[in-house]
């Protein structure tokens, strides 16, 4: 884990002081002379050497310190701490309507197709395409004239309770729905084609049977891979869907601290980042090894 | 109300934004206040005197006056406060505000006096800014930088919570010393998305939003929104500011052929919907006595003629601007009218520090800005951003010089009678509209629209204005 953040740090640092931009001159306004620039650089250490610079980060860090914002003077790490359970509510929301619906339509679309090339199964493919590739900051909108400005039946925007929460999750449950149900499809489709099934078929076996025990076991690893690709992405947090809801996550506060090019607020999300993608990693390996055995041998 | 972005700070030293500066108003009060017509009035300072040499300001500050924490604001308070902003580990930007005071006295509990090196005729117009707000001393000691978090005032409203990129609750001061505010208190809620503010205002959940071009369209054209849209007249200047201190635009007969080159007027009303007060010279209409400059006519065909005499094969320049859509878009206008008379443009988009360093460094030829009142004195417009003495982060970004203009903001700056100071700036405005180091674009006009049942909004042309205490809400109940 250690040089795992050390390198994510020193990456996320350099790529960060690459960038174009100067944040004293976010703090000092329109009418500020040079000197007073020149001092709130250095109150800021940006006067001195990326590597100085650095190695005060990691001494903050290993105090479990993520400093203050340049701009708002506020701790990071409780800013941090408040507002990740938000995006951590929303992203399990939205799995959970995406998932078991994903895997099911998936299912429900080869079944179909396996007995005749028909239109249903065209259209859930085109559908489930058609969604994939729909931006969420239009579905997003549109979710939101339907739900919060014609019908009423939703607020727009605001973070809070079950209420609050449906229109963001629906918004980021589409993609992941979507692209679920089409890897599914393409899974078992695979899996169909595989001898065991044609001996399993061969056996007598009730379709039923196959279908849960043979085929769903195997379909599940990329499926949890699936998954857990996009739960991580959406723990560090969705700019897009935060942004237009208003939902006070990780992923408008990292967005905003990247315009202000507030450094010690970007440097903490990151941390997280880290922190959260490799839990999430452990986890779904966990899972593998639950669900294959041959996992477990490797191991 | 909304917020389009979270406010960084509530401590009256270090306001640089306008959302954090409005809040500011409401939660802390300075020696003296502007009315709805940009005149100082009385604040906490009941009355004042100015000595006939201009040196000498003393305040008369009213009794009873109170912090939210219910001790009462004194003197020296006011001296504490204003020491506070110039020293350096406070970090404040705004130092400048203070900058020709010589000493500060303190008289008696009630009484101020203030002595300047030297008269300064913005000086009490300046007083009216967030950065002379009066500051409890021990809250500072006791909250260090968290002041900035946790505000402590005199004003109308207290700050009850404040949940950063989510709301912020202004609650209404049992301890204020004026007619308490009408509001229980003012709900801000941080939306970033222009159209999810539009749908909370349709529904009714948010009260006052300001109109961004699209969506003014949109409520005017609705006879039953029209009527609650307001029109104010902002104090500022859009301009294009032209690098006087290098190629091409060191020569000024380049630079008035580019403001004969550009069509504002047409660009005012079809691309900005008419949404602006076309700008003849850098002072908006509201601080200057005098006649506008003479306004520099679009003329492609001199401006060309210009242009091919000084250099036959044209001329190339670069046209630095920030990353926002609106700017992106009049930058490409302005680009196409300038490549009709010999100029080729070419636009560098950045990120907005990165952005104002170029400018700030002087390595934009040209750029897009714009400049907004924080006090209403023609000087706020004129020295900052003229007087060669700000170069640079200080204001004067295209790097003019001229020392007859410089002598004559001074001029003004160190007069006493009004009309005096009112004849060197006039004199100073028109030299520097003749010279073109910007070509002036317009004075925008804002859009506010309310609810119907919104009551008694002060419209306030700067952001120190309004204090809140007069708007108010009426009951659910009792809507029709």
């Amino acid at each position: 884990m250690i040089p795992l953040i050390i390198g994510i740090t020193l990456a996320a640092f350099l790529l960060l002081k690459s960038l174009p931009g100067e944040p004293a001159l976010n703090l000092v306004g329109v009418r500020a002379s040079a000197e007073q620039i020149k001092q709130i650089r250095s109150e800021l250490g940006d006067d001195k050497s990326v590597l100085i610079q650095y190695l005060g980060y990691i001494k903050l860090l290993s105090h479990g310190d993520l400093g203050r914002s340049y701009y708002t003077g506020r701790v990071v790490l409780k800013d941090i701490l408040a507002k990740f359970p938000n995006t951590v509510m929303l992203t399990i929301t939205a799995m959970m309507i995406a998932a078991i619906p994903g895997i099911l339509l998936g299912f429900f679309s080869i079944s179909i197709a396996q007995k005749k090339e028909n239109l249903l199964s065209r259209l859930i493919d085109w559908i489930t395409l058609g969604s994939l590739s729909i931006p969420v900051f239009w579905s997003g909108i549109i979710l939101m004239m339907i739900f919060g400005l014609t019908l009423k039946i939703l607020p727009p925007s605001g973070t809070g309770g079950i209420r609050y929460i449906i229109l963001p999750a629906i918004t980021l449950a589409i993609p992941a729905m979507s692209s679920l149900a089409r890897i599914t499809r393409t899974i078992v489709s695979d899996i169909l084609k595989k001898p065991f099934i044609i001996t399993a078929k061969a056996k007598g076996l009730k379709e039923s049977r196959i279908a849960v025990t043979h085929v769903l076991r195997n379909a599940m690893i990329p499926i949890v891979t699936v998954i857990g690709l996009d739960f991580g992405s959406y723990l560090n947090g969705s700019v897009i869907t935060e942004t237009i809801f208003g939902w006070d996550g990780i992923g408008r506060f990292t967005m905003e601290a990247i315009i202000m090019r507030d450094y010690p607020v970007i440097m903490g999300c990151v941390m997280l980042g880290a922190v959260v993608n490799s839990t999430v990693n452990l986890i779904t390996d966990i899972v593998y090894n639950l669900l294959d055995p041959r996992v477990r041998q490797d191991v | 109300m909304r917020l389009n972005t979270n406010p960084n700070s509530l401590d009256p030293a270090l306001i640089t934004n306008v959302a954090s500066a409005s809040i500011t108003a409401k939660i802390f009060n300075g020696l003296v206040r502007l009315n709805d017509n940009l005149q100082i009035c009385p604040d906490i300072a009941s009355s004042w005197e100015i000595s006939e040499d201009g040196l000498h300001y003393i305040f008369y500050l009213n009794k009873g006056v109170k912090f939210s924490t219910g001790r009462e604001v004194t003197a020296q308070d006011f001296k504490y406060s204003f020491e506070r902003v110039l020293a350096k580990e406070t970090r404040s930007p705004n130092t400048w505000v203070f900058e020709k005071v010589k000493e500060i006295n303190v008289i008696n509990d009630y009484c101020l006096e203030i002595t300047l090196k030297k008269p300064f005729s913005p000086f009490l117009s300046m007083l009216t800014m967030t950065t002379a707000y009066v500051v409890p001393k021990e809250e500072i000691v006791r909250l260090g930088r968290d002041f900035s978090l946790n505000p402590i005032g005199t004003g109308p409203f207290v700050l009850k919570e404040w949940l950063p990129f989510s709301r912020l609750v202004l609650e209404a001061n049992p301890h204020y010393f004026m007619s308490p505010p009408k509001a229980k208190g003012i709900y801000y809620k941080v939306i970033p998305e222009d159209l999810t503010a539009i749908t909370e205002f349709e529904l009714g959940k948010i009260d006052i939003i300001t109109l961004s071009g699209q969506s003014y369209a949109m409520f005017n054209k609705n006879p039953e929104r029209k009527p609650f849209i307001h029109k104010l007249k902002g104090i500022d200047t859009y301009y294009l500011g032209l690098n006087c201190s290098r190629f091409p635009f060191d020569n000024p007969e380049i630079r008035g052929a580019v403001a004969m080159a550009i069509d504002r007027k047409k660009i005012l009303e079809t691309f900005y919907n008419g949404r602006g007060r076309i700008a003849t010279g850098p002072v908006p209409e509201q601080l200057s006595k005098w006649h506008a400059p003479i306004e520099i006519k679009f003329d492609p065909i001199t401006a060309k003629k210009i242009i091919s005499s000084i250099s036959p094969n044209g001329i190339n320049v670069t046209m630095y601007l920030s990353s926002d859509q609106e700017i992106v878009d009049i930058a490409e206008i302005i680009q196409s009218y300038l490549k009709t008379a010999g100029i080729n443009v070419t636009l560098r988009q950045l990120e907005w520090t990165a952005f104002e360093d170029a400018v700030n460094k002087g390595e934009a030829e040209m750029f897009w800005l714009s400049w907004w009142a924080d006090y209403p004195d023609a000087e706020n417009f004129l020295f900052p951003l003229f007087h060669s003495s700000n170069f640079g982060s200080g204001g004067n970004r295209t790097r003019y010089s001229n020392i007859i203009v410089d002598k004559l903001i001074e001029n003004g700056q160190d007069s006493i009678d009004e009309s005096t100071k009112d004849i060197y700036y006039q004199q100073a405005e028109t030299i520097i509209a003749k010279e073109s180091p910007w070509v002036f674009f317009w004075h925008k006009n804002d859009y506010i629209i309310e609810q119907p049942w919104i009551k008694d909004m002060q419209e306030a042309s700067i952001y120190t204005i309004d204090k809140g205490a007069k708007v108010y809400s009426v009951l659910k109940e009792q809507r029709h």
